[in-house]
């Protein structure tokens, strides 16, 4: 190598990257999107106010949102048609929500920074009572929640122990899951698919952990480094991919299990199809996105080829 | 001559006029040959520093200065500065600390978690010049001198007590003033830093509790302190009046409850401001519940927070730190998040204290929303479908553009909603 060797090579990248022959890109590969719908309510059934929590039942093909603003939980059909919605003296600030499958309602109250279990049969609405969790230093103030329709195991965030609590439906405790990770801050969204694997998301650390069916750490995918900036919330599709929202990058994130960005979907902005600070997702079995960025709700689907 | 340039004894340059094709074949010539080799072009002509010292009287000088920058040293002016043309102030070859970086490892004054304002905006020479100096690191001014003139000294020697060693004004002892893997560009975590002069074996000094490994700065400020032993200003009741059982098991670190219902014992009323839609019952990487944000014994902010408001919000929200640092314009008084966020829980998004029209208070905007453009429940963004609020066309706490808008006034702005 002459000491001209760097400028040479120099002139040869120069030539090449004016004929168009340089190397690819190292972002990842925005995936285009379809907009299905955007649920933001209108006069005559009221303006969504601070939506926090969505649930689709596959069930009954119903989509289930805490309208925690005004109070209340609200129903929209497959085709995101308005049903109904339920309001109750002892649901004040309904925010995360579940159902189970008895079809009887699982939501956490902020004003009571409680669970509520709503026996919709019998219109009762009572404290979810948790047995037999063991004391972790600090009171039980609950977080997110997610349930495994097929066991009816609910996981429930215990924000200031930095743990997860798992359940069974009678509220009898199974198991905590946390982790000992120096600059751990404690998890923020849970979800939980069929194989009853748990993924939790630490937003501070930037760190996406998934647990198995016995509560053992399975993985660890800090998705910082993939340039996640706050990591808001998450969900799980039926192929396993990971899906992860960044509240101050306004857009998603997708990452298989091993940890690899595959993709990135949707951009910063306020119209349909855009996203600004997303703070919480659900995809339901078709695959369909669900996304709530400010007072509304956006159905996305993937479009790919 | 060397490739159609002519150096004249009197330092000027003359080019030969070439003509037609000729022209451009010495073009190209002359254009791969720079590329290639420029220092080959330049062989032939004088000693390189005497050449530019013919006009640039002022760079003899800097040879009697204590620190001279090894290029200017050896008269490697090309190293940083292009002969003939460039498109950055005193024909550098790049801009800020780029050209810097060219020969300085950038991980080394970039690479840590925290990183000095300066360095991260690359302004090398914020501090340093770049030719000579006659103080150490060719830094602008001379020790702590050059710190205060960003940071004001009398924020740090202005009290009674002087931590002894910024009264020296030795700010690297425990400062790396370009990047650091701890919080306040800390040469070491806050314990460790402490502990290499200071002994925290002795109990007597902490009514008989051990505190090896204890955040020192949890009730010491380390720079200076009206109070003796750089006790911070404002001290939690229980401490002031040395009743540590209030909280503490007897001889113990450790609070006789959890750290949420010793604090909840007697700040009861403080508990329902976390029962709301978005609530900060949190806990920090190393720290749980309250103790994530305010100190349990003393304190130099408001409500014993831990350290000042924004140090204590961005030891979280660092994205956010980050998107305000990119911003071109920012809101004023960021420095006080809780003006306009609420700090333990609200029915609001982005905690804020009064809402999304919380911006037309008396205090700040008063006007606003009176005779502007009108915002409500009942004016929906076409874009979005959602009701316009002040945040629909100002990014409040930076935009790119003035008054904090997110588009372009002229047009840009108007055009997202009102089709031309």
């Amino acid at each position: 190598m002459t000491r001209n060797s760097p400028r040479i090579l120099l002139l040869i990248v120069s030539v090449l990257v004016v004929f168009g022959l340089s190397a690819p890109a190292i972002s990842a590969e925005k995936m285009p999107i379809k907009v299905l719908a955007v649920i933001a309510g209108d006069e005559e059934i009221g303006r969504l106010k601070n939506p926090t929590g969505l649930f689709f039942d596959e069930a009954k093909k119903r989509l289930y949102i805490t309208d925690s603003g005004n109070k209340r939980l609200i129903s929209f059909d497959n085709e995101f048609k308005y049903i109904a919605e339920l309001s109750h003296e002892a649901m004040v600030l309904p925010a995360s929500i579940v159902r189970n499958k008895e079809d009887n309602f699982i939501f956490v109250d902020a004003s009571r920074q409680e669970v509520m279990f709503v026996e919709v049969k019998k219109e009762s609405i009572r404290p979810f009572e948790f047995l037999g969790v063991p004391q972790a230093g600090e009171p039980f103030y609950p977080g997110r929640i997610a349930i495994n329709r097929a066991t009816g195991v609910l996981h429930v965030v215990d924000r200031l122990n930095k743990r997860i609590i798992s359940a069974g439906q009678n509220g009898k405790f199974i198991r905590a899951m946390t982790v000992s990770d120096k600059g751990f801050f404690g998890f923020n969204d849970i979800k939980v698919d069929e194989a009853d694997n748990v993924y939790a998301i630490d937003s501070v650390g930037g760190v996406l952990y998934v647990f198995d069916g016995t509560g053992g750490l399975v993985s660890r995918i800090p998705v910082a480094l993939s340039g996640v900036r706050f990591p808001g919330s998450l969900a799980v599709d039926k192929n396993g991919l990971i899906y992860v929202t960044d509240m101050q990058g306004d857009m998603i994130f997708v990452f298989n299990r091993a940890g690899a960005l595959q993709y990135t979907l949707s951009r910063p902005g306020v119209k349909e199809g855009e996203l600004e600070h997303p703070s919480y997702i659900y995809i339901d079995s078709e695959g369909r996105i669900f996304i709530i960025d400010g007072d509304r709700i956006q159905v996305f689907s993937e479009s790919k080829g | 001559m060397v490739n159609g340039i002519l150096y004249s004894a009197a330092n000027r340059v003359r080019l030969i006029k070439p003509g037609g094709l000729l022209f451009c074949a010495l073009a190209a010539v002359f254009s791969a040959a720079f590329i290639a080799a420029p220092d080959a072009a330049y062989s032939a002509a004088r000693d390189l520093r005497d050449l530019c010292l013919g006009c640039h009287k002022e760079v003899a000088a800097y040879s009697s200065k204590a620190v001279v920058h090894r290029p200017v040293k050896e008269g490697q002016c090309t190293l940083c500065h292009s002969p003939h043309a460039s498109k950055h102030q005193g024909l550098l070859k790049g801009d800020g600390s780029a050209l810097c970086y060219g020969c300085h490892d950038k991980k080394n004054f970039a690479g840590g978690v925290s990183v000095h304002k300066p360095v991260m905006d690359g302004k090398c020479s914020a501090c340093h010049n770049s030719h000579a100096s006659d103080a150490k690191g060719l830094l602008k001014k001379t020790g702590a001198e050059i710190c205060y003139s960003c940071h004001p000294a009398e924020d740090f020697k202005g009290k009674k007590h002087v931590h002894p060693e910024v009264k020296k004004g030795n700010c690297t002892l425990c400062h790396n003033p370009h990047t650091s893997n701890s919080e306040g560009l800390l040469a070491e975590g806050r314990a460790a830093l402490c502990a290499k002069c200071h002994k925290t074996v002795d109990t007597r000094a902490h009514w008989g509790y051990d505190v090896a490994g204890s955040d020192c700065f949890s009730c010491h400020s380390p720079h200076s302190s009206d109070r003796p032993a750089l006790i911070k200003a404002t001290l939690h009741k229980p401490f002031e009046e040395k009743k540590c059982s209030a909280c503490h098991i007897r001889g113990a670190k450790e609070v006789s409850e959890s750290i949420l219902s010793t604090c909840a014992s007697c700040h009861k009323a403080t508990l329902a401001g976390f029962n709301k839609i978005y609530s900060h019952l949190i806990s920090g990487a190393d720290t749980k519940s309250c103790s994530a944000c305010h100190a349990p014994h003393a304190s130099d902010g408001k409500k014993l927070l831990r350290d000042k408001e924004t140090r204590v919000c961005f030891s979280c929200h660092f994205s956010t730190r980050d998107s305000i640092g990119r911003s071109k314009v920012t809101h004023p008084k960021l420095e006080m998040c809780t003006s306009c966020h609420t700090s333990h829980g609200s029915n609001d998004r982005y905690f804020l204290s009064s809402g999304n029209g919380g911006c037309s208070t008396a205090d700040c905007h008063p006007a606003q929303g009176t005779f502007t453009h009108p915002v409500g429940d009942k004016i929906i963004d076409p874009r979005s479908k959602t009701p316009m609020t002040c945040v629909t066309c100002h990014s409040v706490m930076g935009a790119s553009e003035e008054f904090n808008l997110r588009f372009k006034k002229d047009v840009d702005l108007c055009v997202q909603c009102h089709q031309l």
